[in-house]
């Protein structure tokens, strides 16, 4: 399906800046994926939901194959993917008046299309419960259990020929509407959403450790030392020195930081209460893709028994895997690690500059996100709300 | 010795010009040889005086190999100079002075100075000399040198209030029994050896560092004190060195703490000094000054070099054909194995595993790329991915605590950690003199803080598409004085528990190190 080339210039330029690296940070891609994928939704011709579902896979492959390592992109398409079924069956139990499943099902696939702006809008400035997931799993265990019973797409057998065309009629703007309610909208208010538990997880006199430089894990803080006070230990996070910024930060913001060198951190871990971390992407087992050093800090708090929080948003949950440690990472230039200055002895030596770290489930306890806080065995969970489970491999 | 060894090449070794000089007395170069106190012959009496022009070699530390004949000579000016001005060092005029005692006197200027200006006196030293009848009546009614000495006292005290508030915001509050770093004060230690407040200047700068390297300087130093010391006429000589060593003991320690492995030095030194004044009959006194001086050497020499010796032979069982060694910072020791390892010709590849802020690692690295090993070269936050292909891991100790803990540069129990997840084997190589009769259950009761403006020193990155940093051209905490709430930590050592740790080489054998104890007692 050829894009209309207003849209195609748009796809092209943000393609060529993931390429090269310029979207800085997980949170900007996302918002740009979320603007595209609407873009896409509004501007291209399609006249069913099929073809729509198959512009935006097509669309999406795209994006993610530009830079397979940012997983916000993909993830942002696959949730876009599932709004789409969403409105899509919605829609169609709408019209379905012979129905063979209870009323039950109908009124609750009716309510949710209707009714999910609001309790979305609710669920971010609630604090943290984990009651507060529970209103979705509800109307989602039933979409679940519809799929397992039902046969979805291509719709019933029992609709009329007509309705396709009426569906695509109305279902553009419900399904704009949805984009930006459920993803844009939901993205302004990650940060609140994460901070307003922040208060929940720390008590006073606590020393937390954390390390590399994560908006998430600075405005947690920021908001948790407006009510505590405590201090912060900040990893220095070398060789990008990511936890210089975060201190500077933390430090204007009136918590008393110190900062020290990477190496010092099993050393100081006997006088660390909590670890508070960020993410660059939760995997579906669990694990993170995090900023290098982060697999020492957490093994290092595992070894103190000390609890590790990971503080990350809902559209960094991927369903993927890593097979191994090396999947998600990426490699820098290594000349922050041994500068091209020392001449011949680069010839001689092989370096390498990972720039993420692959951290284990068990050494997580606890995932703080924008819609309450899951353990790590319950991501799998959470993947399964928000994402369908054919978009995996875009 | 002709000053035209290449200053420019970065990859001559220190250590191998330090081999040929030494060649008879040890057929390895062990890299704890520090260029700056080179081991001169002892010869006396033969050096030109044309060695004034060799000041700035200590400066640049890439022409300090070719310094280090013109530093020997420099050390022998100034012991014939000591020599003959033993009772009364009178005020040489600049031209005579070496460098290192230039710069204590402008030291010992400087902070009279300042101890001037905070008393509120003028601050050239003439108007203050006028008016310090007034001073001086108001502090000490005393004899004219205690008089001198308080005052200089009671400088610094006002110096040090006058810092404290800089110092006091930066103290960790977790930390605040150990002692910040501090400058070596000179001015009210004049009458100490003039090697001694080297030595002093060159802890402080970390231009020695490395617990054998520290060693040995500080035992060479104290033998050339020994070899000075012309003890008053009341006394012997036996009996007056202890007395007139502890000063210059502790000027050392306030420059920088002491290592484990130097106080037990120390211990050993004083012990000897005792057994020499228990003999009976009593020795002459040049006879104990010679006894002392050899006890030092065969100290150095069977503790130290031999030991290294029979560590590299010992840990050399344990290396085999297609491993793959990660090592981290730098050790004299296992830089010799490794080294040893390669002259063998076994086929294996290292991985330098290096931290900041000292970034000893790239020394290393420079060494055994020099000598052909196949070496990889990792930061300390990419240890995981390093460890993939790693079958041992070998690091060097600073001591070995009575508890089997080891005691070593801050990192070391972070990749002893790692390995062991890993189920990677990992061996220490640690001499005998470094066991030590202490125990430590957590790394913060007794560390050394360093300095912290080293943290911020951060080199600017070359970088041109970095992903979250696009050139940073320094440390966001450049100005880390001014930010309020602000502290900056640079711990230097750690304990690394003992289940972390699979085996122990030692010149004795192979140990596990819950054994320290036992060694300890055998050989203290």
């Amino acid at each position: 399906m050829t894009l209309p080339t207003q849209l195609e210039a748009q796809v092209e330029n943000f393609i060529t800046r993931l390429k090269r690296r310029q979207v800085i940070g997980s949170y900007e891609v996302a918002k740009e994926t979320a603007v595209i994928l609407r873009q896409a939704v509004s501007m291209s011709k399609w006249r069913d939901a099929d073809a729509l579902i198959d512009i935006i896979r097509d669309l999406g492959g795209r994006l993610a194959s530009a830079q397979p390592k940012e997983l916000a992109v993909g993830n942002i398409v696959r949730r876009v993917l599932k709004i789409i079924r969403e409105v899509v069956r919605g829609e169609l139990d709408d019209m379905m008046d012979n129905d063979d499943y209870d009323d039950d099902n109908d009124s609750n696939t009716y309510s949710e299309d209707e009714s999910s702006p609001p309790p979305s809008k609710n669920l971010s400035t609630t604090s943290s419960q984990i009651g507060s997931i529970s209103e979705r799993p509800q109307l989602t265990v039933e979409s679940s259990m519809f799929r397992l019973l039902a046969d979805v797409s291509p719709a019933t057998p029992d609709d009329s020929s007509d309705t396709p065309e009426k569906k695509s009629y109305n279902l553009k703007p419900i399904i704009i509407q949805e984009i930006n309610e459920e993803i844009i909208a939901d993205l302004e208010t990650v940060y609140k959403g994460i901070a307003d538990q922040a208060v929940d997880y720390i008590h006073a006199n606590e020393v937390i450790m954390t390390i590399g430089k994560s908006r998430t894990v600075e405005e947690f803080l920021i908001r948790a030392a407006q009510k505590r006070k405590f201090q912060v230990i900040v990893a220095e996070t070398a060789p990008t020195y990511q936890g210089h910024d975060m201190a500077k930060a933390l430090s204007n913001a009136g918590i008393d930081t110190t900062v020290i060198v990477d190496s010092a951190i099993f050393a100081a871990m006997p006088r660390v209460n909590k670890v508070v971390v960020g993410a660059h992407a939760v995997l579906a087992n669990g694990g993170l893709v995090a900023v290098t050093g982060s697999q020492l800090l957490a093994a290092a708090a595992k070894h103190h028994a000390t609890p590790v929080l990971v503080c990350t948003a809902l559209y960094k949950l991927s369903p993927v895997f890593a097979y191994d440690a090396e999947t998600f990472n990426i490699t820098v230039a290594p000349n922050s690690i041994l500068d091209f200055q020392q001449g011949s002895l680069i010839d001689k030596v092989s370096v390498a500059n990972p720039y993420y770290d692959y951290v284990a489930p068990e050494l997580v306890s606890l995932f703080v996100h924008n819609l309450g806080s899951a353990p790590p065995t319950y991501v799998y969970r959470l993947i399964n709300d928000n994402y369908d489970p054919e978009d995996t491999s875009l | 010795m002709d000053p035209t060894a290449n200053k420019s090449s970065p990859l001559l070794v220190p250590g191998a010009v330090a081999a040929q000089k030494q060649a008879a007395s040890a057929p390895m170069s062990s890299s704890y040889e520090n260029q700056w106190l080179a081991p001169e012959e002892k010869q006396r009496g033969t050096s030109p005086a044309g060695s004034r022009g060799s000041s700035d070699t200590k400066q640049s530390k890439a022409s300090s190999e070719a310094g280090s004949p013109q530093i020997a000579q420099q050390n022998q000016n100034q012991n014939q100079q000591h020599q003959q001005q033993q009772q009364q060092p009178p005020r040489k005029s600049q031209k005579d002075m070496t460098k290192a005692e230039r710069r204590a006197l402008q030291e010992q200027q400087r902070l009279a100075k300042q101890g001037r200006v905070a008393a509120g006196l003028p601050k050239s030293a003439k108007k203050a000399a006028e008016m310090e009848p007034t001073n001086k009546k108001a502090q000490q009614p005393q004899q004219q040198l205690e008089k001198q000495t308080q005052q200089s006292t009671a400088d610094d005290k006002q110096k040090k209030k006058a810092r404290a508030p800089k110092t006091d915001q930066n103290e960790v509050p977790w930390l605040m029994h150990l002692d910040s770093p501090k400058k070596p004060e000179t001015s009210s230690n004049k009458d100490l050896h003039p090697a001694v407040l080297a030595l002093g200047l060159y802890f402080s700068e970390h231009k020695i560092v490395g617990s054998n390297a520290r060693c040995v300087a500080m035992l060479e130093t104290f033998s050339k004190v020994i070899e000075d010391h012309r003890p008053p006429a009341d006394a012997t000589f036996a009996r007056n060195i202890q007395k007139h060593l502890d000063p210059h003991i502790a000027y050392l320690l306030g420059t920088r703490p002491m290592s484990l492995s130097m106080r037990e030095c120390i211990r050993w030194l004083k012990k000897e000094i005792s057994d020499i004044v228990e003999e009976d009959p009593p020795l002459s006194d040049d006879e104990a000054r010679s006894r002392l001086i050899e006890a030092i050497e065969h100290f150095i020499r069977e503790r130290i070099t031999m030991a290294d010796q029979l560590i590299v032979q010992n840990g050399l069982q344990k290396i085999q054909e297609g491993e793959v060694i990660l090592t981290y910072g730098k050790s004299s020791v296992v830089e010799s194995l490794l080294l040893e390892t390669k002259r063998k010709g076994i086929d294996f590849k290292v991985i330098i595993v290096d931290s900041r802020p000292l970034l000893e690692g790239k020394h290393l690295l420079r060494r055994l790329a020099a000598a052909g090993v196949d070496c990889s070269y990792y930061l300390l936050s990419s240890v995981y991915v390093a460890l993939r292909s790693v079958t041992k891991v070998i690091m060097g100790a600073h001591a070995l605590l009575n508890n089997g803990a080891v005691y070593s540069r801050v990192g070391t129990a972070m990749v002893a950690m790692a390995a062991r997840d890993k189920q990677i084997p990992v061996m220490i190589c640690c001499e005998t003199y470094k066991f030590v009769n202490r125990t430590q259950v957590d790394s913060l009761v007794l560390n050394e803080i360093g300095n912290p403006d080293e943290l911020v020193d951060t080199k600017p990155v070359y970088n041109s598409c970095h992903q979250t940093h696009p050139t940073p051209t320094e440390s966001a905490l450049s100005s880390w004085r001014e930010q309020p709430n602000l502290r900056l930590l640079n711990l230097l050592y750690d304990v690394t528990p003992s289940k972390y740790i699979t085996l122990v080489v030692t010149e004795v054998g192979l140990i596990p190190c819950t054994s320290a104890p036992v060694i300890w007692r055998e050989y203290k």
